[in-house]
């Protein structure tokens, strides 16, 4: 036994546990199906059903009708069979994700309509999380889970008594790569079926991968470690992309984009949801956000705003001075938010020019009246007299 | 783009963490539990006094019955339990009319449940509920205002309960119960034999009893053991008796 080399028997291992996961048989839910109460797609459903009671009442789902309308639209248009199994939830959250559960719950963040362009790149994402629905991939997903961690409880029971300990822990490691292996492959098989669907439906393929490529740029952009949590079980946005370019290629990469209705229902709101991308304070990662909503036609008094309060937030040597200038440019577009003033006088005030900071804080007041903050103001105020 | 498809992991993604909190400071309830029927479980405010015939609203007992799988994860049953929860209710009946109460059974699929102040009041209680398992029977220090005896609230809002269902109090039921899958248990078997020993299924519960005028907390139990079986009439009867025996309704 002292001439195996652990490594390589818990490689082997982990790999023959993984692949012995019986994911393989589960069949595509049918429109309308419902799992045998007795089986384990029933709990999940039921798990998933007691999520969804405490998602209504969390405050964070997004009480816009015809912004819901919009999206149950979109869904039903990608697939008609299964409109009324799939229920979506958009929910007040910064980042980019949605996510799909095997009871048909789809929940879509502000976080990836701000970063979406058009309705075709929307309805990819929509297309690609109907697919984790259609083809079970939370089921099987559990199941690899459960067969891989019952292989090795068996394996590490073995492992223990023959004094091999070490084999069976680094055969978890093993294995649970595996089924994180697994996961990506779900997910490049519902990038596949969500071209399918959103082609099928008359959308343009060649916007799908448009979004890889933002997404990879501000990936790029931010610092190690603070990737969206989605690329550790995904594959590389750089890979999906250029996956999806060659496939939009091969089907002629024509159809709707659909530009008009998706401005109207998410341009009014995007500014709120990009305040809310700097509660996530990933300030390189936000100036690739800013400049790409500038390029999309977003209001540039909005995104000039958000760029200065990056730079204040930020507050590294120089940043005083971006912010300002920022700011400033904000307020040249004549459609800077009324905050603009409130910010650029903090600023001014913590590079110590009081006069200056004095007048943006009494412009802030002149432009809100009402504000909430305006005793504290005020009294900035006449702390600086 | 989905973070992932385990329902554990995506309700974390959600941040709706609560289900996986209550597994957590139910598992620590059980490490200092014990064994059940532990004198001393019991927790109450000495300055609520239920009277015998009080009008006691039953809420939804929060139920879960799983497969502890060999790998050791906990594979939620759907059949198992909607059995438990039938039984768990049938159970809080007739257990509450022995004990001189009045039962009234809240109703989860009624208008009243919509209402954000009623849906936020079973929130607020579990969250309110998880603090008292982690701080009356937790292993950190007692917190520093709790000191004199027993006192938590949901505040004065637990009237709109109250006054919905003409009731002085609402119980709250949670009960997590878990079996071993057959090729667990012949692992179980297989590792008691050359002397190591892995977990079998167990059975968690708590309970708490909230004054409607006030909103305090008037009484609060936790039961955690080994055995029993929520899915059988009988045992789930058994299980109802060792988490309520002593609540403080009787003549």
């Amino acid at each position: 036994m002292a001439k195996l080399r652990p490594w390589a028997l818990s490689a082997l291992l982990g790999f023959l546990l993984s692949a012995c996961a019986s994911a393989g048989s589960v069949q595509d839910i049918q429109p309308g199906e419902r799992p045998d109460l007795e089986s384990d797609e029933a709990g999940l459903w039921m798990k998933m059903d007691r999520v969804e009671e405490e998602l209504v009442s969390s405050g964070r789902v997004v009480e816009d009708p015809d912004l819901n309308a919009y999206l149950q639209q979109i869904v039903c248009r990608l697939t008609p069979e299964y409109c009324q199994d799939i229920r979506v939830y958009l929910v007040r959250t910064p980042g980019f994700n949605a996510s799909m559960a095997p009871n048909g719950v789809m929940t879509v963040w502000t976080g990836l309509l701000l970063r979406c362009q058009n309705e075709a790149q929307l309805a990819y994402v929509l297309g690609h999380e109907l697919a984790h629905y259609i083809e079970r991939h939370s089921l099987k997903h559990w199941r690899d889970l459960r067969d891989t961690t019952t292989g090795l409880a068996f394996f590490r029971f073995a492992t223990a008594i023959t004094g091999l300990g070490l084999v069976g822990d680094l055969a978890t490691i093993g294995a649970l790569g595996g089924v994180m292996a697994y996961s990506r492959d779900y997910e490049r098989e519902a990038d596949r079926i969500g071209l399918a669907l959103m082609q099928r439906a008359g959308y343009s393929g060649a916007e799908a991968p448009k979004i890889w490529d933002y997404l990879q740029r501000e990936k790029d952009a931010a610092g190690k470690g603070s990737g969206f949590i989605f690329f550790a079980t995904h594959p590389p946005s750089d890979e999906r992309r250029d996956t999806l370019t060659g496939l939009a290629q091969a089907q002629g990469g024509q159809g709707q984009v659909g530009r008009e209705d998706f401005l109207r229902l998410t341009a009014g709101r995007k500014a709120a949801w990009l305040r809310d991308e700097l509660q996530q304070r990933d300030y390189a990662r936000l100036e690739v956000l800013a400049q790409h909503l500038q390029d999309s036609g977003f209001d540039p008094g909005e995104a000039h705003f958000v760029r200065g309060e990056v730079y204040r937030l930020r507050d590294e040597e120089g940043d005083a001075a971006k912010a300002v200038a920022a700011y400033r440019a904000a307020l040249k577009t004549k459609r800077a938010p009324a905050e603009t003033y409130r910010s650029l006088g903090l600023v001014l005030w913590s590079m110590e020019r009081p006069g200056v900071a004095q007048q943006a804080f009494r412009r802030y007041l002149a432009q809100q009246p009402q504000a909430d903050d305006r005793a504290m103001i005020e009294d900035y105020i006449n702390q600086l007299n | 783009m989905t973070l992932s498809k385990s329902p554990k992991s995506r309700s974390s993604a959600c941040g709706l963490g609560a289900p996986a909190r209550w597994t957590a400071l139910a598992l620590l309830g059980l490490m200092l539990a014990a064994c059940a029927q532990a004198p001393g479980t019991v927790r109450s405010d000495a300055s609520v006094r239920p009277q015998p015939g009080a009008r006691v609203l039953i809420m939804p007992p929060d139920v879960e019955v799983s497969e502890l799988t060999v790998g050791g994860l906990l594979e939620p049953n759907a059949a198992w339990t909607a059995a438990a929860e039938a039984n768990i209710d049938r159970a809080l009946m007739n257990m509450l009319t022995g004990m001189s109460a009045e039962p009234v059974r809240f109703n989860p699929k009624g208008k009243l449940i919509r209402k954000p102040a009623v849906a936020q009041l079973i929130k607020l209680h579990s969250v309110v509920g998880s603090s008292i398992l982690l701080y009356e029977y937790g292993v950190g220090p007692r917190l520093l205002n709790k000191k004199n005896g027993f006192d938590w609230t949901l505040g004065r809002d637990a009237a709109i309960l109250g006054k919905a269902y003409k009731a002085d109090y609402a119980l709250f039921v949670y009960f997590r119960d878990s079996f071993s899958s057959d090729a667990r248990i012949a692992l179980n078997v297989v590792s008691a034999i050359v002397g190591a020993g892995i977990r079998g299924g167990q059975q968690l519960g708590f309970a708490s009893l909230v004054d409607l005028r006030s909103g305090k907390i008037a009484w609060f139990n936790i039961m955690a053991r080994g055995t029993g079986d929520l899915r059988e009439t009988e045992a789930a009867l058994d299980a109802s008796r060792v988490l309520l025996s002593e609540l403080p309704l009787s003549r």
